[in-house]
């Protein structure tokens, strides 16, 4: 592995670890609020850092070592109970999780990271919290067990006693060559009803291949309860009791068949070293050893066998492969032009047959093939919306506002590509909803709604393609405000304002600079950054409309192709020249008639079925010449959303897969094209970019309502 | 091969600057045909020469783009180099090649008239840029006089190859 192989798979890693960090803190932010314990998300949470911490260091990322160093203590403290969780807490465990991403380079334009103030923000939350010594002794628990917990256990012992919970006493006897397995049974089956504090090897008991261990659990429910839960392995299930002030009872030490009872009294005095006491130290350097490497081992192994089937894959080497089956489809036309040649020159007429069948199969698992890559690069939008709830979470804090996430649709499922490039136009679309959308908890309950606000995230996939909705209940936008703004920054006079369509009017925020906020302290007004949002979604071929209702809320809605690796196309020629349009952007193809064809303001348009199509000549948008008029031509009706445009062409060559290949950086900037294909024989057609085409064809608002065909009336 | 490639493309420019250093004496260049006259690209710049496959044309691309190709499956734009260097255009005939050279950007196409051959320069052999004037100078590194001891010797009179800068030449390309 080359170091920059390493370095790919440290940052794949990283990431990976970061995302999972995400999550949990967001789990954490929810049990927090609902008043829950979550002393298991804390240790992931731990782990997490702590493996970032690991692998920062060996790639010599200095600055996230210190940081994941600093945030580490936190946790630590945090799962000691020597800190306790509050939203405060919070904050800085979510913060960290920004600076880390700022610090691999995922977000180069953020501010850079200010490690002093960070690591001050985490020692102001990290004053220790007092500590309740005395409540330990209350309890019936053998001095010899209570001298090897850990501090973490020891922490959760008494955060439950604190909380009332019921301690057990629970014995078992595993045999030593299945302790892992008996162990992780025994979790599992306890886990619903109670928490492991610790377990410990039992002195005395067992012998040779059997090893008794001593359960110490907390749980709320009843003895029976759990006993049952527990099954066979609850046999020797016992409450431990609380000690009335008498002094100190240490259990005696019993071995496995004692028989269950509760918490056997003995006149054992809790001296500091009971003779009784020895045996288990005594033996904990020999049967401790299984157990405390059962303990981490065991949910290491789990997770390590749970990665293992599946593998981390660059996306650059799926490009590959999906290239190699290109070559192999050329190479399949190829075979298939030989056939026909073979066939007309001989009479060999079970060869050819044969040679047919071959080359059947050998399509349909090449179509297999192709499905396949496809589906590895399909990844759920969860990916990104995992982000989002951290946004979301982020921004109504800093602007005290209430607001509540509610995501549908999270497994669609959407090209990796297209995934990683929607992050940050959703982020801009939340930012702002939350920010100008979502009223402030006080004005929403003056205005009759809850102080609770809502953001929707709702994905579905729509025949070829997936439609994101993102819908807040906030504020809405005012026709009024948005028309005053378009006139005074000269976008148009009020006469022209005055046509526009309510839906026109919102479009307007997708203007370049376009916005409302006046303040200039307001650094995210809607408007700004929305025409950015705009070009991100129109170069992976989507298209967002907003609808929005004053005073109700706002909704975007994104249309995306679900892949852009390989898509059906129309391939037309104009000019003797081939282009593909991507069959998801045709609405239909119609013999062009010339005499329907009327100019409107300058413009050829088409009346179709009672609504008004523009129209526009590919050949002269593209300087190409033009057949001479008696040729029949062609009219593509490109479609997206609710826009429409129709592109004269001068033959239809039919239907085909296609792989789009980007076109190299010198050409990035010319307009019109989304990439280029290989056509085989020697060919390449250059692939439309119908959102691109709709966009610049219809700029002009005037254009826009024509091909929004909403105008019924057009000319017969 | 390659390792030859990356040490003449990386030690070429030094080696037709001012300090030449004593040991670096000899260095290899592509030369081919232009409007009749002969250039030359190191060879270290050169990925590889291909048959000219017919070009797809781009409307609204930059003037000097030719169109694209496909190389293996990568879409690979292809630049008029008699366009970039000014000169008569002319339809391409079947020695015309394209020659691959990495821009460090991409791999770009360059068309050239025909490909003649490689030949090993030593510093006696090149003069510097300082002579060409005008606006081939931005692109030029100097002129190559291969063999131009023996042609003194026997009296035959020397090719002249103008030796291109491929930074420069693709430079405004990226």
């Amino acid at each position: 592995m080359s170091e920059g192989d390493a370095r790919e798979e440290f940052l794949a890693e990283a990431q990976e670890i970061i995302e999972g960090l995400s999550r949990d803190l967001l789990l954490l932010d929810q049990a927090d609020k609902e008043g829950r314990d979550e002393p298991e998300l804390i240790n992931e949470v731990f782990r997490g850092v702590h493996t970032l911490k690991g692998i920062a260091g060996m790639f010599g990322y200095h600055q996230l070592g210190a940081v994941t160093h600093a945030l580490e203590d936190l946790l630590d403290d945090l799962r000691l109970g020597r800190v306790s969780l509050a939203q405060s807490v919070l904050d800085v465990l979510f913060e960290g999780v920004e600076n880390f991403q700022r610090l691999l380079g995922e977000d180069p334009e953020g501010p850079p990271v200010d490690l002093e103030a960070y690591a001050a923000a985490i020692d102001q939350v990290q004053a220790p919290a007092p500590l309740a010594r005395e409540t330990l002794e209350d309890y019936a628990l053998d001095s010899s067990v209570l001298s090897v917990l850990t501090e973490y256990e020891e922490h959760r012992l008494r955060t439950n006693i604190e909380q009332g919970v019921t301690l057990f006493r629970l014995l078992v006897r595993f045999s030593l060559a299945t302790i892992d397995s008996s162990l992780e049974e025994l979790k599992t089956r306890a886990k619903p009803l109670a928490e492991i504090i610790t377990y410990l090897p039992s002195m005395g008991g067992g012998g040779g291949e059997d090893i008794d261990l001593e359960v110490l659990l907390a749980s709320r429910a009843s003895l029976d309860e759990l006993r049952e839960a527990l099954g066979d392995q609850g046999e020797q299930l016992s409450a431990v009791e609380r000690r009335t002030h008498a002094p100190s009872r240490l259990p005696p030490a019993p071995s496995i068949p004692a028989g269950p009872g509760a918490a056997r009294p003995t006149s054992a005095p809790p001296a500091p070293l009971p003779p009784a006491s020895i045996a288990p130290h005594h033996q904990t350097s020999a049967p401790a050893a299984p157990a405390a490497l059962s303990k981490e081992p065991a949910a290491d192994l789990l997770s390590l066998r749970s990665v293992a089937s599946t593998v981390r894959v660059d996306i650059r080497k799926l490009d590959h492969l999906m290239n190699v089956v290109g070559e192999l489809a050329l190479v399949r036309s190829a075979m298939a032009g030989l056939r026909e040649k073979l066939q007309r020159l001989t009479d060999e007429k079970i060869l050819t047959r044969d040679l047919h069948r071959i080359g059947r199969a050998f399509e349909r698992h090449l179509s297999e093939l192709q499905d396949g890559i496809l589906d590895v690069r399909m990844v759920p939008l969860g990916q990104v919306f995992d982000k989002l709830a951290r946004i979301v979470r982020q921004v109504a804090r800093e602007h005290e506002k209430e607001v509540q996430l509610v995501v549908t649709g999270a497994e669609t499922e959407v090209d990796k590509l297209i995934v990683e490039e929607l992050s940050d136009p959703l982020m801009h679309i939340i930012r702002n909803a939350i920010d100008h959308g979502i009223e402030s908890p006080k004005m929403r309950e003056l205005g009759g709604k809850p102080a609770l606000g809502t953001l929707a995230l709702n994905a579905y996939q729509k025949g070829s393609h997936v439609v994101l909705e993102i819908e807040d209940d906030g504020a809405g936008m005012s026709i009024e405000r948005l028309i005053e703004t378009a006139v005074r920054r000269g976008l148009m006079s009020h006469a022209e304002a005055e046509e526009l369509t309510h839906e026109e009017v919102l479009a307007l925020v997708f203007l370049p600079g376009f916005t409302t906020r006046s303040s200039i302290t307001d650094i995210s007004g809607r408007g700004v950054g929305m025409d950015v949002v705009k070009t991100n979604i129109s170069r992976l071929g989507g298209i967002i409309d907003i609808q929005s209702e004053y005073g109700s809320g706002t909704k975007l809605t994104i249309t995306l192709p679900v892949t852009l690796a390989i898509i059906s196309a129309l391939l037309v020629k104009v000019a003797g020249r081939p282009f593909a349009i991507p069959i998801t952007a045709v609405q239909e193809a119609i013999l062009l008639v010339p005499q329907q064809v009327r100019t409107l303001e300058g413009r050829e348009v088409l009346s179709l079925r009672d609504t008004t199509l523009p129209l526009c000549r590919l050949n002269e948008l593209f300087g190409l010449e033009s057949r001479d008029p008696g040729h029949r031509s062609f009219v593509v009706v490109t479609a997206l959303a609710n826009r429409r445009l129709g592109l004269i062409v001068d033959e239809l060559e039919g239907q085909q897969d296609i792989v789009i290949k980007a076109l190299g950086p010198s050409l990035t900037d010319v307009p019109g094209f989304s990439g280029a294909t290989d056509l085989g024989d020697e060919r390449v057609a250059l692939v439309l970019d119908a959102p691109g085409l709709l966009e610049e064809l219809l700029a002009t608002t005037e254009w826009r309502r024509v091909g929004e065909a909403r105008l019924a009336e057009g000319p017969r | 091969m390659t390792e030859e490639l990356t040490d003449a493309r990386s030690s070429l420019p030094a080696a037709l600057g001012d300090s030449v250093p004593e040991d670096a004496t000899i260095r290899d260049v592509l030369s081919f045909t232009l409007a009749d006259e002969i250039y030359a690209l190191p060879l270290g710049s050169i990925h590889e020469i291909l048959k000219t496959p017919p070009i797809t044309h781009v409307p609204r691309a930059p003037e000097d783009v030719l169109g694209i190709i496909s190389v293996r499956g990568r879409i690979t734009t292809v630049l008029d180099l008699r366009r970039r260097l000014h000169l008569e255009h002319e339809p391409s005939s079947a020695r015309a090649r394209i020659l691959l050279v990495d821009s460090g950007v991409e791999l770009l196409g360059l068309l050239v008239d025909e490909v003649h051959q490689v030949h090993r320069l030593t510093p006696a052999e090149v003069e510097l840029s300082s002579m060409v004037s005008g606006e081939l100078a931005d692109y030029v590194l100097g002129i190559g006089r291969p063999g131009v001891g023996r042609a003194a010797e026997t009296g035959a009179s020397a090719e002249l190859l103008i030796l291109l800068d491929p930074e420069s030449l693709l430079k405004r390309m990226s």
